[in-house]
Formats: structure tokens, C-alpha cells, sequence
């Protein structure tokens, strides 16, 4: 008992430490915990996102309203609303590894990882807290890795999925009709479906290449090769940037070895810009990598699925000859305050998020069932408050 | 079927006025008796007269029980007791005793004094009432009457909060009150045993939320206190005496001694006395940490914080001062709050929630012009920051608790709209129980299928223990033979020869007798011989004797043969058996009727 109580206290003290570096190092942060892990944060409106569980049998789909005091702009000290709400939960029959939320409807699409099809959900209105299986997709074809989703606005709604290049569709969710099939040679897994626009479309692969092809048109897809040099035996991971105020649409992939390319989508055999980034660990699993585009920040990205941290990095200062970089901020709140005692798996990061509208806040997910809400402050801009 | 019926009269948010009514095994009880804060009408009490109209509730109450000492459970407890009529017993646990008529003194003032109502109760009907008041401990069983007993758990949340475990035979409700499943600073986490209740009542105010921790809370209230000392400014937090005051002290010793910070802390001196004896009244109530600290030191003797004066308000520079009362409606608190008020650098941080027509509740409403006594008006420029600390179980903390309990059923109480379907659902089905979620008014009836005790003789269980063979599998059911006794209130089991002896009766036997008509030409003698041969093929291993008296026996059957006095061919056999042996003589019967096989000697 003695012992218990020791380690105890040096937890806490090491908690302390950690919280009053934060005074500085975040405007915001809040600190909760699921009952189980989520690897999916999906936006359902500016203040609200769909989480999910995905362990082997039931699960909770939750959509959750993020605290009234990270939104209170004007009269912020008297918003004393710093908790989660869940505003909308359904319950699932097997995992969830991907949602979407298709914008403009109260409409969530998920797959469970194991094979192509996919589960459409009604999320609810204000008449009920419950979110209810609506209908499922059929997959194009019979898969055993799950499928990748991406949605826009369109009347009436349409999803694009696939679990291989060789299965991308687009399918009217209501009518269940094809509208579209991708037309390739190749048979890789897809790491990611992304529009870029109304029509065009990026569909990536774990293997590095890439596709764009345009829904409106039966014509070939464009391929681009991985980066080089291939034949690396590592996953890509891939983002695009389309926010408007960003120069042209910027393409960035990731390896599972930490290799960061940044390209033009207009020419995605080229290298903008590359560097090797300063991962501490090996991925838990590769396909637990992720990266993405700071919706706001010209040329930042955030990087997680190596251990427990996310971290932001400016490829702004990156080169076209590979580097080895420093994160310029780094989220490690997961693993600090994790209680995961010795012997289990580390923490890992299952999933994070930039907030659409406000700059540096994020929202991250771990393998504990912890999400954080996280507004950092630029490293250099620390003492100026 | 028996039943529980649960009808709250008012429940629901945090400033609600929880009021529940409970009838189970013929007895009524209340638990809370709380006042809605946000209403300066009629509805700021719970209606009463659902309960009984133009009569006292002494007629229609067995007990009353009160969770904790905030106003939202407790405020309507002079009007009820004394204006309305109840003189039995109420339960709270002893700091809720101590500290319930002063806060309700305290709001009382706001009320007639400050704000000029009548029609309230008066401090002599809070005297009246708290007299009527039982105090509970905690674990200790307390017998209302014969049939009642009441039990007090920890709840965490505030000083003195307890849940509490009413039984009636073998039916129980459990009624939480407000409770929280996380320690904190200063007080422990929420436990109770496994006590299994036919319903188990939960607060569900933060049921459909996923609580920030307390942690980035603290963090919260650190950054603005620093935020506004580095900027020379002084920081006001106006505080009740117990509570949240010790656990934000705590934090900013800690944070001082790390930060190395100079800028000084004090706290009102009314404060401290009445908080030192509070806690050394109630030290048992708070966390183990507390407990250990307190051991070694006073518990406001802290190396940063020190006494305040009037005098140090305007003495120039940062500083930091925890003042009563906490919403800032009088005394020192509003004092230093006047005179900190006009400067934008000075930052006042309202841990708490205010009162209706307070200066705390006005500020925290965004008002910069306050009217003060005498026409004056104060500008306020100051910061004015709203930090929540209060400490109530979220989604998970109840299913928690409902995890620790095992209730048959639950019922969330509620009184706003709120809609708590998928919360049902999770709870349905995590733990197969049904959720009831009542408005106020209506009523949730469950019906109990109580389980029956009977006790059973030693020398029953070994015999049908001996009779089990190899060693009986304890998890799996088994039945017993014997003769239930209820006599008076209990009810036990015993063999029949002892039941037989203790109730003075004789054993009566019953035997059945049956005719069986066989064709076999012999004469009667090696008929029964033949039958005899017969029963030892087919028989196997069953005692068969031929027993001189010309009968044979099979274990108990007796079988004779007699002629027939028409056919002396035809054979009449007579064979009788107890009631204990009734498989095997039919069984004999039947197969008796079939006649006898040839070639038997």
C-alpha cells in the first residue's frame, strides 16, 4: 500500500508539471474520457462530431457537442459550459473503422473494416436523442479490408466508396443506384477517397499511388506513381489541401517510416518539398497513420499514429532535398496522463481532427478511450500575451 | 404482486428542487425537500398538495430524508415542516445538520431582508424544523419504525452528502441524492455495497454529459488567477465557507510553490474559523489525503496564504483573497468587491452558483452597472470569470454506480425536458434492467417479487446431502425434499419425521391396491412361484423375496394370488404398495397384465 501511494503521488506530481507547462503552451484544453476507444472524429456541423467505438461486437456511434466555452467568444469568462454533450447515440452491431458524414444531411455512412458494405444512419433531430440504422450499401465487390468513404453536398445525397482501386463507386444512398465506377487496371487497397472539388475526386493508395478521376466522365483515371524512391516496403498515408485561400491544391503523403512529400496535385510525380519527420516510434499498426492539412494555416499539417503524440509541423520551411525536421508542436497529453499501468500496449493515437474554422484547435483521440480538445499557441508567440 | 410506487414532485437540473415520493411495504417516505431557485413563485416549492390537501403531512409521511445540505434539496424544508404541517422524524447525516440552517438562514435574508418578500418562512420555523431532525452516520443501520430501516452511504459531492439504502422486509430503494463518482481534492468518490435494489433512484443532471476533467477545471482557474497577477491586478473569489474554498486553496499552494510566485494570498477570517471547525467536526467525511494532512497541520495553515485584513484591500499591487460569502451579497466579500470593482486589471472568479437578486447572480449575467444601497451605482470593469466545480456523476459515473449496486430496476429522475432515450436504451441494455425516467407528477410503479428466507434443519441438508451422491455443484440448483413449517414470522424446512413430532401428529400411510386377472393353469402355489421366476429375470437388481406366508415382496409390494371361484384357471393376483413406492407398482401392474411368459418353472 505504501508503494501504491508513492507511485501515486509522483503520478500526480508529474501531472502537475505537465498542466502548469500547458498554462503556456495551450489557450484551451479539456480532457475526456469514453467508455471505449474512438478511431473516427467526424464533423456533423460546426459544433458537433460523430465518434465511435470499434471493438469486435456492440458498439456506441455518439454524436457529441463539443463545450459552449470553446465557442463563447464575447463574455468567454462567463461560459462556465466546458463539458461534452451527447446530443445523439445509437448503438452498432460491429466495429466502426470509417464515417462520414455526408454534408448538408443528418446523414452518417460507416464501414466496419471487414468488408465493403456499407451502414447509413439517421443521426436525429431535436424530436430524439437516438441515432438509427437507416439502410446499408452494397459494396461493388465481395473485400475483406474495409472501405474508404467521401462525401459532398448533393441533391439527392451521394457517397463515394471503395476498398480497393479497382471498387470505387458512387452510389445515391437513398435509391441505392450506381452513379459512377472507377475504371482501373490495378487492385490495391485504397488508403484514402477524397473529393477535391464537385466532381473530382483523389483515390489513394496504402502502396503510395495515386488516382484522380472525375465522377462526371467515363474517361481513364490519372495515375501517379509513389514517391520515389518505390519499393520501399512502407504505407502511405495521403491528405489534400482544398482549402480556397491555400495556393493551388497541395497534395501531401506520408510513409509509415515518417517520410513526409508534398506535391502539386497538378503534378503529383513531383516533390514540392520533403522531409523525414521526427518520429519516436514505429507505427503500432501502419494503417493507424494519419495526416492532415491545417484547414487554416497555410502549409501546416498535423501527423499522428506514432505512439502517442500529435504533432503539428510547417512544411512551409521544408526543401525539396529530404531533411530531417522538428515538430513545431507537439500534443502529449494522451501519454501524460494516461493510467495505463506497465505491461499493455503504450497509448496510441486512433484519431484526430483539425477544428474547420478556428486555427489551432484539434481534437484527438486515443487507444485509452481519451479525446482531447486542444487550442495550442505557436511556439514563438508564447510570451507576447 | 407487491410494488414500489416513485413519484417525484420535483426534480431535475442543478438549481431544480428535488422532491421525491417513495411508497414501499405500506410506508411513505420523502427524500429531499428542495426549492427551485430560479422561480420567485409558487413553483419554488415542490406541490405539496399532490401528497395530501388541507391535512398534515405527518398523517401521510413515515420519514423524510435529506441527501445534502444545497438549496435545491433542502430549501423547502421549513416551508414543508413548519407551513405546511409534518412533525415526524427527518434524516440528514450530522454535517448536513450543522450546515443545512445556515444556509438556509442565509437565503432566507436574501430573500425577506434583501429583496422585501413575505409569505416565507421565518428563522424560528428553521429552529422549529431542524429539531425534528434525526442525524444519520454513515453505514449505521437506523430503524425508523418496526418495519422501516434507512442506511447512509457516502456520496462525495459536498461535506455530508450521503446516499441512502431504504428497506422494508425484503424490499429496497436505493436514492442516491446529488453524488460523484471521482474524488477529488478534498473529498472522496461515491461507494456503496452491492445491495441490489428493487429500484435504484438516480440524480441524472449531467446524465447526457461526458464531464471535462477536473484537472484542465483547475488548470482554468490557475491560468486566469496568473493571468491577471502578472498584469498587476487583484483577483477576488468569493467563496462559502466550505467546500470549494479548501480545494481551491490547496491548488494555489501548490501552484505558488512551483511558480516560485511572490504576489501574497489571503482568505477572510470568518473563513477560517468556521472552516477548521467544520473540518475538525467532520474530518471524516473528507478524502484520505485531507485526513492525513490534517493530522499534521491546521488545515488553513498553509505557507502562501495568510489571515486577511480590511485594511490590506488597498494596498497597492497583485494579490489573490478568498472572501465569504459566496455570492456576494453581503459582508466581506461584497465589501472588497466594491472597492476592486471599477479597476478592468482586478478580476473577480465566481466558483460557484448564485442566487437570483444577488450581486454574484447579477454579474454573472453580464450586467457592468449595479445599483447599490443608497442610489449609488457601481461600474463594474473587472473581469468577472464563471468556473463550475461542482461535482456530480456524468453518463459514466452512473453507469458506474449501477455496476457497484446491481439494481433490479433504475429510474432517472429528471425535471426538464430533457431527452434521455439513448441513455435508457445503454442502460437496458448493459445490465438487462428496465430505466424509468418519471415527470414530475407522475408516478413509476415496479412490482417486486421479494425473495423469501426459510431456514432449514441441519439434519434435512446432510441427509439430502448423503442422498446427492458425489459432491453437489454449488452453482447449479437442486431440489430438496421435506415439509415447509411457517409458524408465526418464519418459515423453515425440516424432514417430515421432525415436522410430524414438533406438529404432534401421527404418520398415516397410503397404500394402493390393484386386481390384476391372469389365465395360468396351475395351481396357486406354483403360480406364485411362477410369478416369482418372473419378477427375478426382468427385475434385475431389485430386492424380491418369497416369503412363506405365500406372498412375495418386491422392496414394498406385496403380491398374493388367489383361484378364481368360476375358473379355477383363471388366476385373481392382489397386489398393494405405498404411496413412496407408486412407480414401481404401477410399473408391476401393467406388466403383470401382460400375463406370463411360457417355459417358466
Amino acid at each position: 500500500m505504501m508503494m501504491g501511494g508513492m507511485q501515486e503521488e509522483e503520478f500526480d506530481d508529474l501531472l502537475d508539471d505537465w498542466f502548469i507547462e500547458s498554462l503556456k503552451t495551450y489557450k484551451d484544453l479539456h480532457v475526456f474520457q469514453l467508455d471505449n476507444p474512438s478511431q473516427v472524429i467526424e464533423w456533423t456541423s460546426e459544433k458537433t462530431v460523430c465518434v465511435a467505438g470499434y471493438s469486435a461486437s456492440k458498439n456506441e456511434i455518439l454524436e457529441l457537442r463539443l463545450p459552449l466555452k470553446l465557442f463563447a467568444d464575447e463574455n468567454k469568462g462567463l461560459c462556465a459550459e466546458r463539458d461534452f454533450k451527447v446530443v445523439h447515440g445509437g448503438f452498432t452491431e460491429g466495429p466502426v473503422r470509417c464515417l462520414r458524414h455526408v454534408p448538408g444531411t443528418r446523414c452518417v455512412v460507416t464501414n466496419d473494416g471487414q468488408n465493403a458494405d456499407l451502414q447509413v444512419w439517421d443521426l436525429g433531430g431535436d424530436d430524439s436523442d437516438v441515432i438509427r440504422r437507416t439502410g446499408s450499401i452494397k459494396g461493388r465487390r465481395v473485400s475483406e479490408t474495409g472501405s474508404r468513404i467521401a462525401a459532398r453536398p448533393s441533391t439527392p445525397p451521394q457517397v463515394l466508396h471503395g476498398a480497393r482501386s479497382s471498387d470505387v463507386q458512387l452510389t445515391q444512398l437513398i435509391s441505392g443506384q450506381t452513379l459512377y465506377e472507377l475504371e482501373t487496371t490495378s487492385d490495391e487497397p485504397l488508403s484514402s477517397l477524397q473529393f477535391v472539388s464537385d466532381s473530382v475526386f483523389v483515390a489513394s493508395c496504402f502502396n503510395g499511388s495515386v488516382y484522380i478521376a472525375d465522377t462526371r466522365t467515363a474517361a481513364a483515371p490519372q495515375l501517379s506513381p509513389p514517391p520515389p524512391p518505390s519499393g520501399e516496403s512502407v504505407l502511405w498515408r495521403m491528405d489534400t489541401s482544398v482549402a480556397p485561400q491555400q495556393s493551388g491544391c497541395k497534395v501531401v503523403r506520408l510513409s509509415s517510416s515518417g517520410r513526409a512529400v508534398v506535391s502539386d496535385l497538378r503534378n503529383l510525380g513531383g516533390i514540392a518539398c520533403q522531409a523525414q519527420l521526427d518520429i519516436q516510434t514505429r507505427p503500432y499498426k501502419a494503417e493507424d497513420v494519419s495526416v492532415s492539412w491545417a484547414p487554416r494555416l497555410d502549409g501546416y499539417v498535423s501527423v499522428s499514429g506514432f505512439g502517442g503524440a500529435v504533432q503539428i509541423y510547417n512544411t512551409c520551411a521544408w526543401t525539396p532535398e529530404l531533411q530531417d525536421v522538428e515538430p513545431l508542436f507537439q500534443h502529449r497529453g494522451h501519454v501524460v496522463l494516461s493510467e495505463q499501468t506497465d505491461g499493455s500496449v503504450p497509448v496510441f493515437i486512433t484519431s484526430h481532427v483539425w477544428h474547420p474554422e478556428r486555427p489551432r484547435t484539434l481534437l484527438s483521440a486515443a487507444s485509452d478511450g481519451s479525446v482531447h480538445v486542444w487550442d495550442w499557441v505557436e511556439p514563438d508567440t508564447r510570451d507576447v500575451s | 404482486m407487491p410494488e414500489i410506487k416513485v413519484t417525484p414532485l420535483g426534480a431535475g437540473q442543478d438549481v431544480g428542487r428535488s422532491c421525491i415520493l417513495v411508497s414501499i411495504g405500506g410506508k411513505n417516505i420523502m427524500l429531499d425537500c428542495g426549492m427551485h431557485m430560479g422561480y420567485n413563485d409558487d413553483r419554488r416549492f415542490p406541490d405539496f398538495s399532490y401528497i395530501i390537501q388541507n391535512a398534515r403531512l405527518t398523517d401521510f409521511l413515515d420519514c423524510v430524508i435529506i441527501s445534502h445540505f444545497h438549496l435545491d434539496h433542502c430549501g423547502a424544508l421549513p416551508y414543508m415542516s413548519e407551513m405546511v404541517g409534518y412533525d415526524g422524524p427527518i434524516y440528514m447525516t450530522h454535517p448536513t445538520k450543522a450546515i443545512c440552517p445556515i444556509l438556509l438562514e442565509d437565503f432566507r435574508k436574501i430573500t425577506v431582508d434583501k429583496k422585501g418578500e413575505t409569505n416565507f418562512f421565518t428563522s424560528q420555523m428553521i429552529k422549529d424544523c431542524m429539531k425534528k431532525v434525526i442525524p444519520l452516520n454513515l453505514h449505521q443501520t437506523v430503524q425508523v419504525d418496526d418495519e422501516l430501516e434507512i442506511k447512509a452511504y457516502y456520496a462525495g459531492h459536498v461535506l455530508g452528502a450521503a446516499m441512502v439504502h431504504i428497506k422494508v422486509g425484503s424490499e429496497s430503494v436505493v436514492y442516491t441524492g446529488d453524488y460523484n463518482m471521482t474524488p477529488d481534492r478534498h473529498l472522496g468518490a461515491a461507494w456503496i455495497d452491492k445491495c441490489r435494489p428493487d429500484i435504484l433512484i438516480s440524480e441524472s443532471t449531467y446524465a447526457t454529459t461526458i464531464r471535462d476533467s477536473k484537472r484542465c477545471r483547475e488548470r482554468d482557474f490557475l491560468k486566469k488567477v496568473h493571468e491577471s497577477i502578472e498584469r498587476g491586478g487583484k483577483v477576488l473569489i468569493p467563496v462559502f465557507a466550505l467546500g470549494r474554498a479548501q480545494e481551491l486553496c490547496i491548488l494555489l499552494e501548490t501552484f505558488w510553490e512551483r511558480m516560485n510566485l511572490k504576489a501574497p494570498i489571503y482568505f477572510s477570517t470568518g473563513l477560517t474559523e468556521k472552516a477548521n471547525h467544520y473540518y475538525k467536526l467532520f474530518i471524516t467525511w473528507t478524502n484520505q489525503k485531507i485526513r492525513k494532512t490534517f493530522v499534521q497541520r491546521n488545515m488553513f495553515e498553509f505557507k502562501h496564504i495568510k489571515a486577511f485584513d480590511r485594511s490590506y484591500a488597498d494596498n497597492p499591487g497583485p494579490m489573490v483573497v478568498f472572501a465569504t460569502p459566496g455570492m456576494l451579497h453581503a459582508g466581506q466579500s461584497l465589501q472588497i468587491f466594491k472597492k476592486w470593482a471599477g479597476n478592468e486589471k482586478n478580476m473577480v472568479i465566481m466558483p460557484g452558483y448564485c442566487v437570483q437578486g444577488t450581486i454574484g447572480h447579477k454579474i454573472l449575467n453580464g450586467q457592468r452597472k449595479l445599483e447599490m444601497e443608497g442610489r449609488a451605482t457601481l461600474d463594474v470593469k473587472l473581469q468577472v470569470e464563471y468556473m463550475s466545480f461542482s461535482a456530480h456523476a456524468d453518463a459514466k459515473g452512473i453507469m458506474q454506480l449501477i455496476r457497484m449496486a446491481e439494481p433490479r430496476n433504475m429510474l432517472l429522475v429528471h425535471g426538464e425536458a430533457v431527452k434521455m432515450e439513448f441513455l435508457k436504451g445503454k442502460i437496458e441494455q448493459e445490465f438487462s434492467i428496465d430505466c424509468y425516467m418519471p415527470a414530475n407528477g407522475e408516478t413509476t410503479t415496479v412490482t417486486t417479487n421479494p425473495s423469501v428466507p426459510v431456514d432449514m434443519s441441519l439434519s434435512l441438508l446432510k441427509r439430502e446431502m448423503a442422498l446427492g451422491g458425489p459432491l453437489p455443484d454449488p452453482k447449479k440448483p437442486r431440489t430438496m425434499h421435506g415439509t415447509l413449517i411457517m409458524k408465526e414470522n418464519s418459515l423453515k424446512l425440516v424432514s417430515s419425521e421432525q415436522a410430524l413430532k414438533e406438529l404432534g401428529l401421527n404418520e398415516h400411510q397410503l397404500r394402493f391396491t390393484c386386481r390384476v386377472q391372469l389365465q395360468d393353469p396351475h395351481s396357486d402355489a406354483d403360480t406364485l412361484h411362477r410369478i416369482y421366476t418372473h419378477l427375478k429375470n426382468v427385475l434385475k437388481g431389485y430386492t424380491i423375496q418369497h416369503l412363506p406366508d405365500s406372498t412375495v415382496m418386491v422392496e414394498s409390494i406385496v403380491i398374493k394370488v388367489s383361484s378364481s371361484a368360476e375358473d379355477s384357471n383363471t388366476k385373481v393376483l392382489l397386489l398393494s404398495w405405498s404411496y413412496q413406492d407408486e412407480d414401481l407398482g404401477s410399473y408391476l401392474s401393467s406388466l403383470l397384465k401382460k400375463g406370463l411368459p411360457p417355459g417358466l418353472c
